[in-house]
């Protein structure tokens, strides 16, 4: 069992649901305008925008870019803590107890997905009563990213458990996948031919991103095909 | 401080560099318990972990040769 | 009572600020702690608050605190060089040089090796790397060798002292106990002075690769991550390197500094400043070969994410750091080192100071284009040091100023036994050796 995504750039328009769906599943911090613009934003799903060419064959794409979920992750190499890890299903967790806060991770992450609270998070009062309850709320001084919502898979796996019957394919969606409008993200388990992402996986416009850099990551991008 | 003083706390600060051997030894070997258990260590830094142990038994040995060494070069002084 | 410390001894200015402290120290002292303490309510601030009171940010995660722990780290490499390869190589010149330079690396080391905690998010959780450290974690290689290191160090350091604390001992100078506790009942016999010996060969031929291993390792944190401008086979060398080229920057600015504050003219004479700053001489152009290479080799495979690297340091944001490094690393210490008419002891003053800016500002380059210049199009960072930051650099400086001045104050900082070791019996030691480079005499011929 791998836990993978697939992310079509076609159907993709760029809304940005992704980014506000996950910050709000996981209890992601605001962070105060002077923060963001020092550049602590905390977006676990990014959204990065590419200027390609040049007038009039200018091209703006936009990626959402959650983390990669990478089967050799190079964050996970130089933890001294094992504060991040890959489970048996390949999540790349975060253990928030553990993490001492040298930040190696994130100086090691090729593709710079992971965040860090330089401040005690806080939420203002009315925000405050939508923190989501199945996730817990990091404290100052150590590292979060994307995990695939993997309290979802916890969840999941227990409610098929109690029903006495196998997980299905749509029992676990991360906030992403749930959120996208257009269903251009689609969840499931790489490994396993009756989910969708496991045919996506081999489509021929499937890419990687850093693809030689041989992390092997288990997000997957479909390329635009106009 | 009387020569009594002295030599006791002579005496307990080359056992200090022991501590540190001790401490460090069973701590290396704690970490390689820890990389076997969980099956992410290669065999290079269990190795180089050892040569650190072997290290730092070179040192607190020296130590120890220079403290008992003089001890005894200085008991010889006084008979003569 | 009989005043021992008043009996005149040959090298009375090696004792004189032992026995007779300066009126200064103690306000020096003052100032110093006063910094520190300082420096210690920021950074308790930042426990307090987190790691948000420095500049760093994503992507630029790393800043001053890792920038100064290779620093000094760094710097510490004038022990080693000193001591151990200029005892193993019997350079009789060293003799008195060893004492300061060991001093410099075990003071330095401390400092160094406290800077990743005050980089930690949470200091709090440290235990973790003792009790569930990662093997396979850079970090957890830099713990154990900076460890070894330090050690060694502080054992290199102190065996060659005893017999200078058993002549403090024996003159009576105060704290009596202290001499009598350190000094392990030291007497001078001939047993004695072959225990000291055998010990001092081992330890100089083992401190050599453990404090190889020490920047070797430290700059694996970085060649072991697939960061542009990090990923590079050179840093192991590059980095020892350079690391041995700051400390003998270090130990030169330290000599000139006594020399004029101790009045020590007498021991720390042209000589020693010529052979040393030869020797920084050498370490730059080598300095500058391992630069060059990296930078050619980046630049023939123009790789696009190295590229990024290249030029933000070349041409970009970073140009003006750049190239001051390569002036005050190369250009200026060896114009004015080549020439024997520059190579007087302002003129070595200055190149020294030069290569220690120089050095600070090659670990700045090192660490933060790499993170500022990330794979994936996200705007370039920017990194701008607080106030919390700088602080912690000139509290870290003190602590070392502060170290040395109590280190000197209590014990020489000159050996004196190894100069009178080398007053009695270096000339007979170098004829020696020097007759037996000799030919032979050549056999006279049967038939003559």
């Amino acid at each position: 069992m791998k836990w993978g995504m697939v992310i079509d750039l076609q159907k993709c328009t760029g809304c940005g649901e992704c980014v506000a769906a996950c910050k709000r599943e996981n209890n992601v911090a605001v962070v105060e305008p002077k923060e963001s613009a020092m550049g602590r934003t905390m977006l676990w799903m990014d959204m990065l925008t590419i200027f390609e060419g040049d007038y009039p064959r200018l091209r703006v794409r936009q990626i959402p870019r959650p983390c990669m979920h990478c089967d050799h992750p190079p964050c996970t190499k130089v933890c001294p803590v094992r504060a991040t890890y890959i489970n048996e299903e390949g999540i790349v967790t975060q253990i928030y107890p553990q993490c001492i806060g040298c930040r190696y991770c994130m100086a090691a992450c090729p593709y710079t997905v992971k965040s860090f609270n330089w401040y005690k998070p806080e939420w203002t009062p009315g925000i405050r009563d939508t923190v989501n309850p199945d996730v817990s709320v990091r404290p100052v001084g150590v590292v979060e990213k994307c995990t695939f919502c993997v309290h979802r898979r916890q969840k999941a796996k227990e409610q098929a458990k109690s029903e006495a019957r196998e997980p299905r394919e749509n029992d676990y969606q991360p906030a992403c996948a749930e959120g996208c409008p257009t269903g251009a993200i689609v969840f499931g388990d790489i490994e396993n031919s009756g989910h969708r992402v496991n045919h996506l996986a081999h489509s021929p416009r499937a890419t990687r991103l850093l693809e030689d850099l041989g992390t092997e990551p288990k997000v997957i991008y479909l390329k635009e095909v106009d | 401080m009387s020569k009594k003083t002295i030599e006791g706390l002579q005496i307990v600060s080359i056992s200090l560099i022991w501590v540190l051997f001790t401490g460090i030894a069973i701590w290396v070997f704690n970490l390689i318990k820890v990389s076997l258990e969980l099956h992410d260590a290669p065999d290079a830094s269990v190795a180089i972990s050892i040569v650190a142990i072997l290290i730092f038994l070179v040192l607190a040995s020296v130590l120890t040769y220079v403290f008992i060494g003089l001890r005894k070069g200085r008991n010889e002084d006084k008979e003569t | 009572m009989d005043d021992l410390s008043a009996r005149p001894h040959p090298d009375a200015p090696l004792l004189r600020p032992i026995e007779r402290p300066a009126r200064n120290f103690y306000l020096i002292v003052g100032i110093l702690l006063a910094i520190i303490l300082y420096t210690g309510f920021v950074y308790l601030r930042q426990i307090l608050f987190g790691l948000g009171v420095t500049g760093m940010a994503q992507p630029v995660t790393w800043g001053f605190y890792i920038i100064n722990f290779v620093f000094f780290i760094g710097i510490s490499h004038a022990g080693t060089l000193i001591s151990a390869i200029l005892r193993l190589s019997k350079a009789e010149w060293r003799r008195p040089i060893t004492r300061m330079a060991e001093v410099i690396t075990a003071i330095v080391l401390a400092i160094g090796g406290l800077h990743p905690i005050i980089d930690l998010g949470r200091p709090d959780r440290m235990s973790h790397l003792f009790f569930n450290g990662r093997l396979q974690s850079p970090l957890l290689w830099d713990i154990t060798s900076i460890t070894a290191y330090f050690t060694a160090s502080t054992v290199y350091l102190y065996i060659p002292l005893i017999p200078d604390i058993a002549i403090l001992r024996d003159r009576g100078v105060k704290p009596r106990w202290l001499y009598e506790f350190l000094s392990w009942g030291w007497q001078g016999t001939e047993r004695q002075h072959k225990v000291l010996d055998r010990a001092m060969n081992i330890l100089m031929v083992i401190v050599i690769p453990i404090a190889i291993s020490v920047h070797t390792i430290i700059s694996y944190i970085f060649a072991m991550t697939v960061q542009p401008g990090w990923h590079s086979t050179i840093f192991g060398p590059y980095f020892v390197v350079g690391a041995i080229f700051s400390g003998i920057a270090a130990i030169l600015v330290l000599m000139i500094v006594f020399r004029k504050i101790f009045r020590l003219e007498g021991y720390l004479k042209h000589v020693h400043f010529n052979y040393l700053s030869i020797l920084l001489l050498i370490m730059s152009l080598l300095w500058f070969y391992f630069t060059f290479s990296e930078y050619l080799t980046g630049y023939y495979g123009h790789e696009p994410n190295e590229m990024r690297v290249f030029w933000y340091k070349f041409t970009g944001d970073f140009a003006p750091y750049f190239w001051t490094m390569i002036f005050c690393n190369f250009f200026l210490p060896v114009l004015l080192l080549c020439n024997r008419k520059t190579r007087t002891i302002p003129g070595i003053l200055i190149a020294s100071i030069s290569v220690i800016i120089g050095m600070w500002l090659e670990r700045l380059i090192i660490v933060v284009p790499s993170l500022a210049n990330p794979r994936l199009p996200y705007p370039t960072g920017i990194y701008i040091p607080t106030h919390t930051e700088w602080m912690l650099f000139i509290g870290g400086i003190s602590v070392f100023v502060l170290g040395y001045m109590i280190f000197a104050r209590f014990f020489p900082v000159i050996s004196i036994w190894e100069i009178e070791e080398g007053r009695k019996e270096s000339a007979k030691i170098v004829t020696e050796r020097i007759s037996s480079y000799m030919p032979d005499i050549k056999p006279t011929s049967a038939g003559e």
